[in-house]
């Protein structure tokens, strides 16, 4: 049956042409000649992760659904994830946990990551865990719980992660990769939910509408601002820059007072001088026809006579 | 005044607050110099300025002819409540080359001469260039401060103001105050000692 029929049968509100298989091994080959470039640029060793951290890995069920131990993201970035995260697990039966690691980091040998998954969450809510190498989202890898994996062939497990890969490695930015694996990740794993509960065919080759509309919130995607400063100095400049603006709007807001003031001179009774009713001419008198010489040498002086006594 | 009466007219002359017979302003020269104008007269309730600009003669003249159009003057546009005493009087003769600035009888414990010529220098540099309201612009600015400032200290010491306007001691009061001062001692202590037994 097409896609297209099968959305005319109401069977999908969503029409997304997801490649067949054959292009997915293509695809696969592609990103496999992708990695060997890219192992070709990275690091020549793989380091394993210290050992101080293993323990806030791997030692129990992690509390949040976002494990990044050594602090490898930004605040915000965590932010967003676990906002991400938490959304996902609110509106799913399958919870997402992420681990985050080193591009060239190496879990090591002697901790086995399949065991761990079936340690941790065997019972309870059943979770995919993923296991992401930040920059390499070519070497992630994803355990589900052993209640998936009873209903979910492994080929679909595996092209979960497939997918979530592609679209990762189709971004460059880091945390844009991290987006786009988790959105993929979310949609499958929403998949895998209705797999497990029967509302849904063995294999997943189109994504039902809605699930393509759930997207990573956005973030805020303005730039650090100066990225060179340490954060202290932003915080003084900040206060500095708020108490100049405080300033200048009471200077604003006395100035406007200002304005609106009125000035008044006490009237005292003066006595009337040389017959004028209202003035008595008392004022100066200047001359501007020569540039050369000062006003003051100008100046028309008063006569004494009408000087007040 | 009667000098001034036979030698510019004895009868009222209407005019607005800013005339310009001698056509030395521009129109947006005019609406600058007149908002300038009624925002002295909005800052200061009880003052006005108005503007003269036109032939006047010799410059000895000029202070006369402030001197007579401000007690002469009907001005239109001012209200009627501010008297011709609470005006500021400039004259500007550009034939001439001179200009004068006279007050009425409100400002005249304020402002002094010296004051007068202040606001005109302000305007001298423009005026020397025929930059006409630029200067005039500059004098009422500085006008505006002055008066400002006025303002203020007569509000705090108006005593100061009222004394350089006070009526001069009569003769026989200045006597009889000298002779008070000069009393012996002992007529005061009297004095004294009599006001202490007094119910």
């Amino acid at each position: 049956m097409t896609d297209t029929a099968r959305v005319d049968q109401g069977r999908l509100l969503h029409f997304e042409k997801i490649p067949r298989v054959e292009e997915v091994e293509e695809l696969q080959t592609s990103i496999e000649d992708q990695t060997a470039v890219e192992l070709t640029e990275a690091p020549d060793e793989e380091s394993d992760i210290a050992d101080q951290y293993l323990a806030a890995y791997f030692q129990a069920k992690p509390t949040g659904f976002l494990i990044d131990a050594q602090t490898l993201l930004t605040t915000r970035e965590q932010r967003d994830l676990e906002a991400f995260l938490n959304d996902h697990a609110e509106e799913s039966s399958i919870d997402i946990y992420f681990y985050v690691f080193g591009a060239d980091q190496r879990i090591p040998s002697d901790i086995r990551k399949k065991e761990v998954a079936d340690q941790h969450y065997s019972v309870g809510k059943p979770a995919a865990v993923i296991y992401y190498y930040i920059g390499a989202p070519q070497r992630s890898a994803l355990y589900l719980s052993p209640m998936i994996t009873d209903r979910v062939s492994a080929a679909e497990q595996r092209r979960t992660l497939q997918f979530s890969v592609m679209q990762a490695s189709s971004r460059t930015l880091y945390f844009d990769q991290i987006e786009a694996f988790l959105e993929q990740m979310s949609i499958r794993v929403y998949w895998m939910q209705r797999m497990t509960q029967g509302t849904a065919e063995k294999t997943l080759e189109t994504i039902p509408d809605g699930e393509s509309a759930r997207t990573f919130p956005r973030r805020n995607t303005a730039p650090e601002i100066m990225p060179g400063i340490p954060s202290w100095m932003k915080r003084v400049g900040g206060i500095i820059v708020v108490s100049l603006c405080g300033l200048l709007l009471l200077w604003c807001v006395l100035a406007w007072l200002g304005s609106r003031r009125r000035f008044s001179f006490p009237e005292f009774e003066v006595e009337s001088r040389l017959g004028g009713g209202h003035a008595a001419g008392i004022g100066a008198v200047i001359s501007f026809s020569s540039q050369a010489i000062t006003p003051e040498m100008q100046r028309n002086r008063m006569p004494d006579y009408m000087r007040r006594a | 005044m009667a000098d001034a009466n036979r030698m510019f007219g004895d009868g009222d002359v209407k005019l607005r607050s800013l005339t310009d017979t001698a056509g030395i302003f521009r129109r947006d020269e005019r609406n600058r110099l007149e908002d300038e104008m009624e925002r002295i007269g909005i800052v200061f309730p009880q003052v006005f300025v108005a503007v003269y600009t036109g032939r006047v003669g010799e410059i000895a003249n000029l202070r006369q002819f402030g001197f007579w159009l401000l007690n002469r003057g009907l001005f239109e546009d001012i209200p009627v409540e501010k008297p011709n005493a609470a005006g500021v009087m400039i004259v500007i003769d550009p034939d001439s080359k001179a200009a004068g600035m006279t007050f009425g009888y409100l400002l005249d414990p304020f402002i002094e001469e010296q004051d007068t010529f202040d606001c005109l220098s302000r305007a001298h540099s423009y005026w020397l260039e025929g930059r006409y309201a630029e200067g005039l612009l500059k004098c009422l600015v500085h006008l505006h401060k002055l008066l400002r400032k006025r303002s203020r200290r007569a509000r705090r010491d108006p005593e100061c103001f009222e004394r350089k306007v006070a009526s001069p001691v009569a003769v026989g009061d200045l006597v009889r105050r000298i002779h008070e001062g000069n009393r012996p001692a002992a007529w005061q202590s009297l004095e004294d000692m009599e006001m202490e037994v007094e119910p």
